[in-house]
């Protein structure tokens, strides 16, 4: 996002320089406004009897039901169990997909020989896994932690694979000019060469973690967020519902913005500008 | 020319350890069925053709969705890359929704529009949505500056621009945005299916595993795949195809 946050060119250029406002500070504040707008709507809505329907709670109850929900330890209960199981399958994917990546991107042999088992198997839609799965693993934690992990493992994959078939080729002549062995090649050349796009793929899993997670949750529900949303749907308990879906989002927000900070740090070197996905 | 036999080598490799490990009962055969078995039974729902209905069902809800999805996006994103008080005023708004996991919503979207098709293809544009969104908009800032100085010095219209020059500049991105979404898209209609209603390859897929007819219920789950192979395929290609042009 960061991208998105730079000004565009000549933004402010030719602005007289006494002014005094920014001339989009009116549509910035606009933005804000427009969100509590959609907020308070959503309150008189509910409040007001305009949208009468046991399914639309007001959003203060809403806001209510998510502070009561973590206080009480039933949503923070729900959500740890989520986030352990994620973050569990997480790492396990990220590992493995890393360096399956690093043997993929470095053996030419192994490259021709997984690369069309890896794109047969990428595209197939993750909860058309979890029901086979459900037979083997049944519907505990290993099953999500497995799905999770066969959901991170394809993106950091391509990812590690494609950033080390970029890497500049006098990188790699620099090193064997200089007779360093293929180990010293490994963690002094391809690796951090390879790591912006390394940590790019890790970012995009991090997301699709989170929602693989809950669909595996929701499909093969024994507990966590995924099968509070669908307990509190069928219950007819749509403030905690709502509450459960307003703690995911910010649950969201934070990892992919912790991440970020993690990955500006790591590898601040790195100018180039992203492709988000 | 090498390189295909060899990756086909690799996946006749996975299927024959499959039939091995299935065949000589080291795997419940009852669990995992060999593919001599699976394989018969995708031949099967092919030829009897009722492979037709629950595949009309999830691609039409896919296309309506994603298609719905995509044209909003494209707009906004359009109009949020071009006008900076317009990307101002959305701003904040998409960057509250965007990190929501998707799935979430499925239980809300069921209490209000019902457990019909209507919900179903709104979970589907949503998930098509947010990827789009932020390709257009970055795809359009990215244009060289260049080039609309240009459209400018020629005094084109703005519409004019927006045809000639801004889309044609941003498209591999936006194509680029719209196959991320396609592969999100693809996963929550089997989800909203699997979830509700009673039609559909994700219901199917379900279905089987609850009334334990596994070799069919992989017949369907080998059929998604290919269905998510040729929709990647070919958006790869169409991105190909955006991008060589562009570099000409």
């Amino acid at each position: 996002m960061t991208v998105l946050n730079q000004a565009p060119l000549g933004d402010g250029f030719l602005a007289p320089p006494r002014a005094t406002l920014n001339p989009y500070a009116i549509s910035r504040a606009g933005g804000w406004i427009l969100v509590v707008v959609a907020l308070m709507v959503w309150e008189l809505s509910a409040r007001s009897g305009l949208v009468s329907s046991q399914s639309w709670p007001p959003f203060t109850d809403v806001l209510k039901a998510t502070a009561e929900g973590l206080y009480s330890g039933e949503l923070s209960g729900v959500l740890l169990s989520t986030l352990m199981r994620m973050l569990t399958g997480f790492v396990i994917g990220g590992a493995i997909g890393v360096i399956l990546g690093l043997l993929i991107g470095t053996i030419p042999v192994l490259h021709r020989l997984l690369s069309p088992l890896v794109e047969a198997l990428r595209p197939l839609p993750i909860p058309a896994i979890v029901p086979p799965l459900i037979l083997f693993l049944g519907i505990d934690d290993t099953l999500k932690v497995f799905v999770v992990s066969l959901a991170v493992v394809f993106p950091v994959l391509i990812n590690t694979t494609g950033g080390i078939r970029n890497i500049d080729s006098v990188l790699m002549q620099t090193a064997r000019t200089f007779r360093k062995g293929p180990l010293y090649r490994l963690f002094f050349v391809t690796l951090p060469a390879a790591m912006p796009a390394i940590l790019a793929g890790l970012r995009i899993s991090l997301s699709l973690a989170l929602v693989t997670t809950i669909v595996a949750e929701m499909i093969a529900g024994s507990g966590g967020v995924g099968y509070f949303l669908i307990v509190t749907q069928y219950g007819m308990q749509p403030a905690k519902m709502y509450a459960a879906i307003l703690c995911l989002a910010a649950l969201g927000y934070l990892l992919n913005r912790g991440f970020v900070l993690v990955e500006d740090r790591l590898v601040a070197w790195d100018r180039r500008s992203e492709v988000s996905a | 020319m090498r390189k295909f036999p060899l990756g086909l080598a690799s996946c006749v490799a996975v299927l024959a350890i499959w039939q091995i490990v299935s065949g000589m009962k080291w795997v419940n055969p009852a669990l995992l069925p060999p593919p001599s078995r699976v394989g018969p039974a995708v031949w099967d729902i092919l030829t009897t053709g009722s492979i037709i209905d629950p595949l009309k069902q999830t691609l039409s809800l896919l296309a309506a969705g994603y298609c719905i999805g995509c044209v909003l996006a494209i707009g906004l994103g359009l109009a949020m890359g071009i006008n900076r008080h317009v990307y101002n005023m959305f701003e904040p708004i998409v960057e509250l929704l965007r990190p929501l996991p998707k799935p979430a919503l499925v239980p809300p979207l069921f209490l209000f529009l019902g457990i019909g098709i209507a919900t179903k293809i709104t979970i589907v544009a949503l998930a098509a949505f947010f990827p789009v969104l932020i390709n257009t908009v970055q795809g359009v800032r990215s244009v060289d500056p260049v080039l609309l100085n240009t459209a400018r010095t020629f005094r084109r219209s703005m519409p004019a621009t927006m045809i000639y020059v801004i889309l044609p500049a941003a498209l591999p991105m936006i194509v680029t945005g719209m196959r991320v979404s396609l592969g999100l898209s693809l996963t929550l209609v089997i989800l909203a299916e699997m979830l509700v209603g009673s039609t559909g390859i994700g219901f199917l897929i379900l279905d089987m595993q609850r009334s334990f007819a596994v070799t069919d219920m992989l017949a369907w789950v080998f059929i998604l795949g290919v269905i998510g192979v040729v929709l990647n395929g070919a958006f790869e290609t169409l991105e190909r195809m955006s991008l060589h042009w562009r570099s000409k």
